[in-house]
């Protein structure tokens, strides 16, 4: 498996807490201008378990480099796993799972 | 009586599994409302997002450095008790204003950390504000504003 994300999900009384680290150039459009590159940053999030959408978003080009981000959810057990889809302005996308500890 | 209470339980269990997070299906707010990201200050982004709105300040708790070392990754955390189906966040230091636009999920939590760019310049002198709007799934519109000072030289955002 690419190693695009790390991260991290654990359950906590009845919320999961999950922390993620994604790998990502998040080229702004003057960032790119200057460097004579196309501008390419992380448009959307989601994260899932199973079916079910836990964390939704939609980003823009100010998301810091490889960007951290936090959420917590509840209604998971420990051993699901978290599912996590980011998009970019290319058209890329990148799915990476983590068991629930 | 054994048999009695593990039929309850039973029932308890059963009522106890819609509970769990209703799903929704993902919303791409930058292919449903375009002008919002592309709008160079907050009001008008704001406006392009949720229409002419008058949100009261309420329930929204956002937490920033007071001074950010370096303006290449700010860590914004916003929290929040209300009902909302939209969370949406703005800044007013780079060149457009939308940040990030949650939808979140029924009985979802409002509990959102992520790191920023923040531009500092000649013209904001290094002084921001952050500006968080919930749209709640009472139809009504929430507020949550913050400053904070940005070191120069962190950010080529």
């Amino acid at each position: 498996m690419a190693k695009n994300m790390k991260i991290k999900a654990k359950l906590k009384g009845d919320t999961v807490n999950a922390k993620v680290i994604a790998k990502h150039a998040m080229l702004t459009y003057d960032q790119a201008k200057a460097k004579g590159k196309e501008a390419n940053f992380i448009t959307h999030i989601t994260a899932k378990v199973g079916d079910t959408i836990v964390y939704d978003v939609s980003t823009s080009q100010f998301w810091s480099k490889d960007p951290q981000f936090k959420f917590k959810f509840k209604g998971a057990a420990k051993g699901d796993e978290l599912a996590i889809t980011w998009t970019d302005l290319s058209g890329a996308t990148t799915t990476e799972s983590k068991k629930i500890k | 009586m054994e048999r009695r209470k593990f039929l309850g339980l039973g029932v308890m269990a059963l009522a106890a599994l819609p509970a769990t997070i209703s799903a929704i299906t993902s919303i791409d707010f930058r292919a449903t409302k375009p002008d919002t990201w592309t709008a160079h200050k907050v009001d008008d982004a704001i406006k392009a997002l949720f229409g002419d709105i008058t949100p009261v300040e309420q329930g929204i708790e956002l937490t920033l450095p007071s001074v950010a070392s370096s303006g290449a990754a700010v860590p914004v955390a916003i929290k929040s008790d209300l009902d909302a189906k939209t969370v949406a966040v703005f800044q007013d230091m780079n060149p457009e204003s939308a940040t990030a636009v949650f939808n979140v999920p029924e009985n979802g939590i409002i509990d959102y950390f992520m790191k920023i760019k923040l531009k500092a310049t000649d013209e904001n002198g290094g002084k921001g504000v952050i500006t968080v709007i919930a749209e709640g799934r009472d139809g009504k519109f929430y507020i949550g504003k913050k400053s904070l000072d940005v070191a120069k030289g962190g950010c080529e955002g």
